[in-house]
């Protein structure tokens, strides 16, 4: 457990703040994965810089063309926003499937994604939203396609002491689906996710994301798949001809969680049926 | 540039209704703080880990994994225990009642957790349906009962709060 705990209440005094305390830090939201490991031991730092208290980070924003989402705003936090509502179908799909209840309350946008892991469903959605990631060091902005963050399991391209401040996601007329295979309907780590969005210009896909969780080193965007249904009419041949296709995308592994084979398989399952789901529903749209 | 050293964090916070003023170990965790701390042992350690829901408290009204959270973190805020809860009558909140009518305890361990959830559940939506506490309860963890008593005495409680 670190022996400091520092509270800034603005970016400014977070960049002000940073030199004075041991290098040995690091940025406390959520604490759901953080104080994880620090409880198991597993988290060697002097002091926590804890970001909850930053006001800037906690809001979504709407622009004409996109939705900037504050990376301190808790996952149960989202829907309570009716430009997530109405603009990220996807990621409120996710949001039932993420965690529980209570740790929905504490896990924020950002930790997710700076927590890297491969089953992460909101980071997970996102990149099927299209969401770039905005990080900040001492005032200075960059910003990547939020799928381009992630270098390996727990690895990030984050620089020392950059924070994630938002997610800011463009606005376009899409449609989707998060489906999540894991030991239980409700909240466990997923064995393989799905992430779809698509655009419809009558029952053809005009434009599609396919983004998976739990099934590579990283949280994967399934370029090759979304580029084969682009184009084709939503229909099962399509949903059967994506399942074949991502299977040959991912790169599962055999852990604790589940088997490297029934995870590819999965993968293919989930997309089929999260097609399936889009064509019935624009179905009984008539 | 002078680095700041360690030393406790003083934390002023609302605990079931009382302020507190107290100096804690910037590590503290929620859940040591309750227990520890205060003395507080109603809200149990289960798994440490945000899996089992038996450290669950709330903080300004919503239910958190107190075994995750930096104590720090609740400062100028309100955190009510399961020591918190009462009746409008100062005894036995409704879903201690339904609980102890219903038969939803058996070794108990889990239940506080269980209640707070349940709390937090009924107060953004009191008139919940029974899929409704399934979901809220997804985070809470019961070897004993098997789910179906704690559910019915959920359901029984909203017609008493």
């Amino acid at each position: 457990m670190p022996e400091l705990i520092i509270r800034p209440r603005t970016l400014k005094e977070l960049w002000k703040i940073l030199p004075t305390i041991s290098a040995k830090r690091k940025y406390l939201a959520g604490g759901t994965d953080l104080v994880t490991a620090a409880n198991a031991g597993f988290d060697a730092c002097d002091a926590w810089v804890d970001i909850s208290g930053l006001k800037e980070l906690q809001s979504v924003k709407e622009t004409k063309t996109s939705v900037l989402i504050g990376a301190g705003v808790r996952i149960a936090g989202l829907e309570a926003w009716g430009a997530v509502r109405r603009w990220l179908p996807v990621l409120t799909a996710a949001i039932p499937h993420f965690a529980s209840p209570s740790l929905r309350n504490m896990a924020t946008v950002g930790g997710n994604a700076a927590n890297a892991s491969p089953c992460a469903d909101a980071v997970c959605a996102l990149c099927a939203e299209r969401a770039e990631v905005i990080l900040e060091l001492k005032g200075k902005k960059r910003r990547l396609p939020l799928s381009a963050l992630f270098k390996g399991p727990k690895q990030t391209g984050i620089k020392k002491d950059e924070l994630i401040t938002a997610f800011e996601v463009p606005k376009w007329p899409h449609t989707g689906a998060y489906l999540k295979l894991g030991p239980r309907a409700y909240f466990g780590i997923s064995k393989a996710a799905v992430a779809l969005a698509i655009e419809l210009d009558g029952d053809k896909i005009k434009s599609a994301s396919v983004a998976l969780a739990s099934v590579a080193p990283v949280p994967l965007m399934a370029v090759k798949t979304a580029g084969c249904i682009t184009g084709r009419i939503l229909s099962p041949e399509t949903a059967r001809a994506a399942a074949a296709l991502v299977k040959t995308e991912v790169s599962p592994i055999t852990d604790a969680r589940s088997d490297a084979d029934y995870r590819r398989e999965m993968c293919g399952v989930l997309l089929e049926r999260a097609l399936l789901g889009c064509e019935e529903r624009l179905k009984a749209e008539g | 540039m002078k680095k700041i050293s360690g030393g406790n964090f003083k934390l002023k916070c609302l605990v079931n209704g009382r302020k507190i003023n107290r100096e804690i170990e910037p590590g503290r965790t929620l859940l040591e703080f309750i227990r520890e701390d205060l003395g507080l042992k109603g809200t149990k350690e289960g798994c440490g880990e945000g899996e089992c829901g038996a450290c669950l408290a709330l903080v300004d009204g919503k239910a958190v994994n107190s075994c995750l959270m930096a104590a720090a973190q609740l400062q100028g805020g309100e955190l009510v225990t399961i020591e918190g809860l009462k009746g409008r009558d100062g005894g036995l909140h409704p879903l201690q009642k339904t609980f102890m009518e219903e038969g939803a305890v058996q070794c108990g361990f889990c239940i506080p957790g269980v209640i707070i959830a349940a709390e937090a559940l009924l107060r953004k939506n009191p008139a919940a349906t029974v899929d409704d506490i399934k979901m809220e309860l997804t985070g809470n963890i019961c070897r004993c009962t098997g789910y179906e008593k704690i559910i019915g005495a959920v359901k029984k409680a909203e017609s008493l709060m």
